[in-house]
């Protein structure tokens, strides 16, 4: 996914409190605002699907996936879509920030922190001027929710007899 | 000059087009067999060897080129009629149509032909031209330098021919003077050179993405349009334009659509082939037939029922015919019959492979299954033969006595089914012992575009593929529609509906996707009925789009739609629930559900309808029974033929009178017996709300109370009779546990 040149071409953004970089080649577009559709007995870090062109996208809720600390009291409303090969998927995050060069040799392999608790999508960090940059892989989120059953269907309605 | 790019491209088409003319060689190798003198035939297989050789050599593929250029020698000689067709000539013609077929594949892996030469084969088709030949050759062929005149007439290939190319020590050209003469080689490549021209020109070749693509252009343009159309104007201009674009867009879309449909025979062609060469390995004499190639299906549908139909074939060849010694002595035709049709039914196409052969001996079937234990040795008794021959779809499952080198390996039945119901589609086998057994294969005609019925549950929109919904029956709710509309029965865990004297379990989609709680008011909203493999149930919804809430009609027609399917990737695939989604003209997302995961997913009874085309419902019902718990906990089973009703009262509506219980229904009264004081126990105290079984007889009716409903189901076993036990009339096998079967015949105390 990362070219190994010196640098790498990051396109940052905000979910939460925190920071987050994806590689900015794989960013197809951002959204502001769009009409989601919910999608009944999905995973819970699936806000719903999004009507892009004639595709259809899965938004991934980083804020809920990664179970980040948020003092915004709505919901996420940017929808950053990335392309993974074929698939394309929308992280919907608080707000876009820039398109950065991060020096590879100054991102940092160990992650400790909040946001490394809950996946393996996180693959580094970066500290910037004023703050701290997660490196975030993209396929590797969605390959968490892949591995990420939904719990098994119990019968609705069991429990309320006539 | 074309670059390396082009080239590629080139190479591809050529390898697509030269496995399809593969093809067609093999089926006329076959025709030309059965009919040695077809002299057309023999000139359309000339003309199919020699284009695939003018091309190899346009590509600089030498070897294909050398064989091809042997094989197509052979041929020149048997049109002239200097050869008679033997099966040393169609064998070895078989073999090179094989090498040619693995030479294109290792172009197509690698790039390059490869380190094998086939210069024995090349060899062979050049002795075979040679020595059988029935007279000498003629003299007045002589000098004449092996095809290579003709070459650049067919091909217009700017490259130096295959005869000419030092790459070919392995064809003899020195046999050059038992070439054709030089007038019919001209004018077969003349022919060969128009045919190709009709059909490069009547026909291209297009990626699947970029059709692909144009859908989804197509798709945005409808919605494009729908948003022109909701612009309020007055101006006559705009609004005959906005009417204008409509109408193309609807055709553009049907049209779109149509290119991704291609016949079946994409898929059949190769079977003629794929017969012979196995009935020659198996020794057995088989005579194919096919039916409907010519019926439509999306291509990559055509592609993924390509392995499966080939296991299926080979299977009938290879298990099912007999040979013919055996078959003699059954008194059959020699020759055994396969039969490959494919039609359109219902919106799907139906696919059936039918054989005459011996069938599947269900009792082989049945020892496997107990000795794999699949099933008991108890229960498999019970079973009917044709849920036996189900088994036959189980991982790893086999019946064949021995593993021949044909069949039973590689994919068995179980990939076969999986196959096909990863793309949608259902199988079915139905065999005779003896006569025969038939494999019913049906699947979708295209996973991109359906006609799907556009539902609302609490808020959401949902689309449900209209090929499976049987009717849509409306709910008679509360504030009395007719009378004639159906209730939800069973008010417990198991809902149903009864439909024409049938009891189907129904599920309510609200509750179901958690869109909203169990609501207080079940019998509003409209049930569709769908059927998914063998199972028919009921889907509660709100109302079927632009149907009135409430109203007498259903909007049947209103929320039909034809949706063009999309994807929605792995992520919310694995939840089972959703087949894909659809963007419809208003720009909504519709998700399309996957009334078989659905079906998995809400556990609902299974197999209690063996056969749904069943003419009444007595007859469907004969053997199917209401299995109930009593309030004291026993497992019983009800007639499901003596059943009327459902009902579901307080117990104040069962009034005492004298020693007996009734309860008021309509005009008359119906007396009440608790279901455990049939069963010679104590009738349990009266609950606060009494479940009734309402049976018909021809004493009248009578109301079993019973503790909870539980299921419809189907038996598994006969009935059994059993030791004097007050009530009961036997002993059933019903969802695999012993079930007692309440006592309701005629002269009952009652």
């Amino acid at each position: 996914m990362v070219s190994r040149v010196p640098s790498f071409e990051a396109c940052s953004f905000r979910a939460g409190a925190h920071c987050f970089a994806v590689d900015s080649g794989c960013v197809a577009e951002v959204l502001h605002s769009a009409t989601l559709t919910p999608v009944p007995l999905a995973p819970e870090a699936v806000a719903g699907l999004l009507h892009l062109r004639g595709r259809i996208v899965p938004v991934i809720d980083l804020r809920r996936r990664l179970s980040l600390d948020s003092t915004e009291q709505e919901a996420s409303q940017t929808n950053l879509v990335v392309r993974l090969g074929d698939d394309w998927y929308s992280l919907l995050v608080d707000e876009v920030l820039d398109v950065q060069a991060i020096p590879l040799e100054r991102i940092e392999r160990t992650t400790t922190g909040a946001v490394s608790a809950t996946t393996d999508a996180v693959t580094g960090v970066y500290v910037a001027e004023t703050r701290l940059i997660h490196i975030l892989d993209p396929e590797r989120l969605v390959q968490s929710l892949l591995k990420q059953r939904t719990t098994p269907f119990v019968r609705h309605g069991v429990s309320h007899g006539g | 000059m074309v670059g390396a790019n082009d080239n590629e491209e080139f190479v591809q088409e050529f390898l697509v087009e030269s496995t399809e003319n593969l093809d067609q060689l093999d089926r006329d190798l076959i025709a030309l067999e059965q009919a040695p003198g077809d002299e057309e035939r023999l000139a359309s297989i000339f003309r199919t060897v020699h284009t695939i050789k003018g091309n190899s050599g346009f590509f600089g593929f030498s070897k294909l080129g050398a064989l091809t250029h042997s094989g197509e020698h052979l041929l020149g000689r048997l049109r002239d009629g200097k050869l008679l067709l033997d099966d040393r000539v169609t064998g070895s013609l078989y073999s090179m149509v094989d090498a040619v077929r693995a030479i294109l594949r290792t172009i197509e892996t690698t790039g390059s032909e490869g380190d094998h030469d086939f210069r024995d084969l090349a060899q062979r088709l050049t002795a075979v031209a040679a020595g059988d030949a029935v007279e000498p050759a003629a003299p007045a062929a002589a000098g004449i330098p092996a095809a290579s005149p003709a070459e650049p007439v067919a091909t217009q290939a700017p490259a130096p021919t295959v005869a000419a190319e030092p790459a070919v020590p392995s064809v003899p050209v020195a046999s050059a003077p038992e070439t054709v003469p030089a007038p019919g080689e001209a004018s077969t490549v003349e022919k060969a050179a128009g045919s190709d021209r009709t059909l490069s020109e009547s026909s291209i070749r297009v990626d699947v993405g970029l059709v692909g693509s144009i859908l989804d252009l197509v798709g945005e343009l409808v919605l494009a349009r729908n948003q022109l159309r909701s612009i309020e104007t007055a101006d006559p201009a705009v609004l005959a334009a906005a009417h204008r674009i409509n109408a193309v867009t609807n055709a553009l879309q049907e049209t779109a659509v149509k290119t991704r449909l291609q016949p079946i025979e994409h898929v059949f062609n190769k079977f003629p082939r794929t017969v012979r060469d196995l009935a020659v390995s198996c020794g057995k004499e088989v005579q194919l037939s096919i039916d409907g190639g010519d019926t439509e299906l999306d291509r990559t549908l055509i592609e993924s029922i390509r392995d499966p139909l080939t296991h299926l074939v080979r299977n009938a060849v290879d298990h099912g015919i007999e040979p013919p010694d055996e078959r003699a002595i059954r008194g059959k035709p020699r020759v055994g019959r396969l039969a490959l049709r494919a039609f359109n039914e219902s919106g799907q196409v139906t696919i059936e492979v039918e054989d005459d052969g011996g069938g599947i001996a269900v009792s082989a079937v049945r020892d496997k299954a107990i000795a794999k234990g699949l099933v008991t040795a108890e229960k498999a008794a019970s079973l009917s033969d044709e849920r036996i021959l189900q088994f036959i779809f189980e991982p790893g499952f086999s019946t064949a006595a021995k593993v021949t080198s044909v069949s039973g390996r590689g994919v068995g039945m179980d990939v076969v089914k999986t196959n096909i119901e990863a793309i949608g589609g259902t199988v079915d086998i139905h065999s005779r012992p003896g006569l025969g057994t038939t494999v019913r294969v049906r699947v979708p005609l295209t996973l991109a575009i359906m006609p799907a019925l556009i539902v609302r549950s609490a808020s959401e929109r949902l689309a449900i593929p209209q090929a499976a919904v049987r009717e849509l029956v409306p709910l008679r709710g509360d504030r009395g529609g007719p009378r004639g509309w159906p209730q939800i029965e069973g008010l417990d865990d198991a809902p149903v509906i009864r439909l024409r004297g049938r009891l189907l379990p129904v599920v309510f989609l609200d509750e179901f996707l958690g869109l909203r709680g169990r609501t207080a008011c079940r019998d509003e909203g409209t049930v569709v009925i769908v059927r998914v493999d063998d199972h028919e149930f009921g889907i509660v919804i709100d109302n079927v789009r632009h149907g009135e809430p409430g109203g007498a009609g259903v909007g049947e027609s209103a929320s039909l739609s034809t949706v063009v399917v999309k994807p929605i990737g792995s992520l919310l695939s694995q939840v089972g629930l959703y087949a894909g989604a659809t963007v419809l003209g208003d720009g909504g997302v519709v998700l399309i559900l996957d009334l078989r995961g659905i079906l998995r997913a809400t556990e609902l009874p299974a197999g209690r309808e063996a056969d749904g085309a069943a003419p009444t419902a007595t007859a469907s019902d004969a053997d199917r029974y209401l299995v109930c718990r009593t309030r004291q906990g026993r497992r019983i089973a009800l007639p499901l033929e003596r059943i009327t009703r459902l009902e579901h009262v307080t117990a104040a509506d069962v009034q005492p009178l004298g020693d007996r219980q009734v309860v008021r229904r309509g005009e008359g009264f119906t007396s009440v017996v608790d279901a455990d004081h049939l069963l010679g126990g104590e009738g349990g105290a009266c609950a606060e709300s009494v479940k009734l079984v309402v049976l018909g007889g021809p004493e009248g009716s009578i109301a079993v109370s019973v503790g909870q409903i539980l299921d419809v189901l189907a038996a598994e076993s006969p009935l059994q009779a059993v030791e004097a036990t007050t009530g009961v009339a036997g002993l059933l096998a019903l969802g695999g546990l012993a079930t007692e079967v309440l006592d309701v015949s005629r002269g009952q105390p009652w």
